[in-house]
């Protein structure tokens, strides 16, 4: 007999949020299994990257700012949390086409396994560098209370373009080329490396347009500035993201029988 | 056992695959399918489909399964949920084999209580009870199908929708399989069941269809359907044998099967 349909809508909620928390966690167990370190890599690679950085500008080019390594780790880390998740996330749609032609399944599974993925291993890493800050003598006050609100904000917008990467590529595979060179772009404009106080007060209003810039900054606030962030940018940042993440729920939900019938 | 309640029916539905092509190849045609096709499932009866290779069984198969939905005319379910017995679903080569069990029946609809319900029976089943906590990367290809089947015949849906795979792994275990599964399809369970071997088809479908190019060819009584398909076949293809009279004809191995995209 056919179920009623509230409890087989609670049902289906109930199956599908086991399916992704089960689904994220093979993902974890594969990536971690797949070398010989395993999952010390989550930690050991943005130390590496922030390395290069290091060597690059503070090394070489001898640029001086104040507690480069603090500097650099509190932007890389969140700058690589959006960078990975956006492009593992364009091509989760993409890369599950026989799955889908042998179950249904609501195509948004496969955007969210892959966003939670990547947000799994960047807590791992920002609970290292929160401990690495405390531990350097950087104080920690009542502006540690915006982090949440910096984190969730960073996390629509990060969930709002993963979605809409997943989205679009599997009808423009080649997205995924220029998307890789537009995240790169990015990443220069971000201020990862450089601080956005050390420019005229003109172009940093231009540079705040970027929201990762004020995302990166506010952490850097927060966590090495012992000031608050600017929390009406935070807010607008926030709403963006939101109306990213709905817009590309449409579209997915649009599109949910056409992926499996797309001929790649 | 067969109440004549309608369980699925498709009203002259279409389906189409848009090629999508790159800015330097030629600009390809829709492809139909399926056209104008209507075909109407019973609860508690087995329904066989033969056709051709590429007639469109297995899209037909997935307009059944809800995976697609048609491009033209309607698809309707009366409420029950219909699922392709798909073997190996998701199975992750780095998981035991619990948790590839735990995975791919989540992945194929069912809760994970339910799963944790019936996994001492999935495990039996598929007689891995020494190994079901080793990696299934470990495995021979044959211990991977036995849990493969073993999951998925532990599924259950509604409606079973089943493309040539009756059986699987070695000998003995093929035959424990395709008992079961014959089994299943004997009794009041609703089975739509693609395949070439005529035998299989005689002897476990109720009624038959057969498709062609897209459309239903002919539709009704078993041996009439396979009568006709036989002798079309005969005619149209000099000699060429699609359908088998040979007793193993319904063994197919369910990895190439699988493997197909």
């Amino acid at each position: 007999m056919p179920p009623r349909a509230d409890t087989a809508d609670r049902s289906r909620w109930s199956r599908y949020r086991d399916l992704v928390l089960y689904k994220t966690y093979a993902e974890l167990r594969t990536e971690s299994e797949r070398t010989y370190v395993g999952f010390l890599w989550w930690i050991v690679e943005p130390v590496l990257s922030m390395f290069v950085y290091y060597l690059v500008f503070q090394v070489i080019m001898q640029r001086r700012t104040e507690d480069y390594v603090a500097f650099l780790f509190v932007g890389l880390v969140p700058w690589r949390w959006l960078a990975t998740s956006v492009t593992h996330g364009a091509s989760s749609i993409l890369s599950e086409r026989s799955l889908m032609q042998q179950v249904y399944l609501s195509k948004l599974v496969f955007p969210t396994v892959s966003l939670l993925t990547d947000t799994f291993k960047f807590l791992v890493v920002f609970v290292l560098v929160l401990a690495f800050v405390v531990i350097s003598g950087f104080g920690v006050g009542p502006q540690y209370l915006a982090l949440p609100l910096v984190l969730v904000v960073q996390l629509f917008l990060i969930t709002g373009l993963t979605t809409l990467a997943a989205a679009v590529t599997p009808f423009l595979p080649d997205i995924r080329i220029v998307l890789s060179n537009l995240i790169r772009l990015w990443f220069f404009l971000s201020g990862v490396f450089w601080d956005v106080k050390s420019f005229s007060a003109e172009m940093q209003h231009y540079l705040r347009l970027n929201p990762m810039t004020v995302v990166i900054e506010s952490y850097r606030d927060i966590l090495l500035y012992d000031s608050w962030p600017a929390v009406g940018k935070l807010l607008m940042i926030g709403a963006l993201g939101l109306l990213g993440c709905a817009a590309a729920t449409v579209v997915v939900r649009r599109f949910d029988f056409v992926y499996p019938k797309l001929q790649f | 056992m067969n109440d004549r309640r309608l369980v699925l029916e498709l009203r002259n539905v279409g389906v189409c695959y848009r090629r999508r092509r790159g800015l330097f190849t030629r600009r390809a045609a829709g492809f139909w399918a399926i056209h104008d096709l209507s075909l109407e499932l019973c609860r508690g009866e087995t329904l066989g489909v033969v056709g051709r290779n590429g007639a469109g069984k297995s899209t037909l198969l997935r307009l059944l399964a809800g995976i697609t939905r048609p491009d033209r005319g309607e698809y309707v379910n009366h409420g029950y949920q219909a699922a392709l017995l798909s073997l190996q679903v998701g199975f992750v080569q780095h998981l035991s084999g619990r948790e590839n069990v735990m995975l791919s029946g989540l992945l194929l609809g069912l809760p994970r209580r339910e799963i944790a319900r019936r996994m001492d029976s999935i495990i039996a089943f598929a007689e891995l009870e020494e190994f079901i906590d080793e990696p299934i990367q470990t495995y021979s290809s044959g211990m991977r199908a036995r849990l493969g089947f073993s999951t998925a015949f532990h599924v259950n849906p509604d409606i079973l929708l089943i493309d040539e795979v009756l059986g699987v792994g070695d000998a003995a275990f093929v035959e424990k399989s395709k008992a079961v599964m014959k089994d299943k399809i004997r009794s009041e369970a609703t089975v739509v069941l693609v395949s070439h071997s005529a035998r299989a088809i005689r002897s476990l479908c109720d009624r038959a269809v057969w498709i062609d190019r897209g459309r239903l060819r002919k539709s009704g009584d078993v041996r009439s359907v396979l009568a006709e398909y036989k002798a079309s076949i005969g005619t149209a293809s000099g000699g060429k044998r699609e359908i088998g009279e040979e007793p193993e004809a319904d063994a197919t191995d369910a990895g190439s099967r699988n493997g197909r995209g």
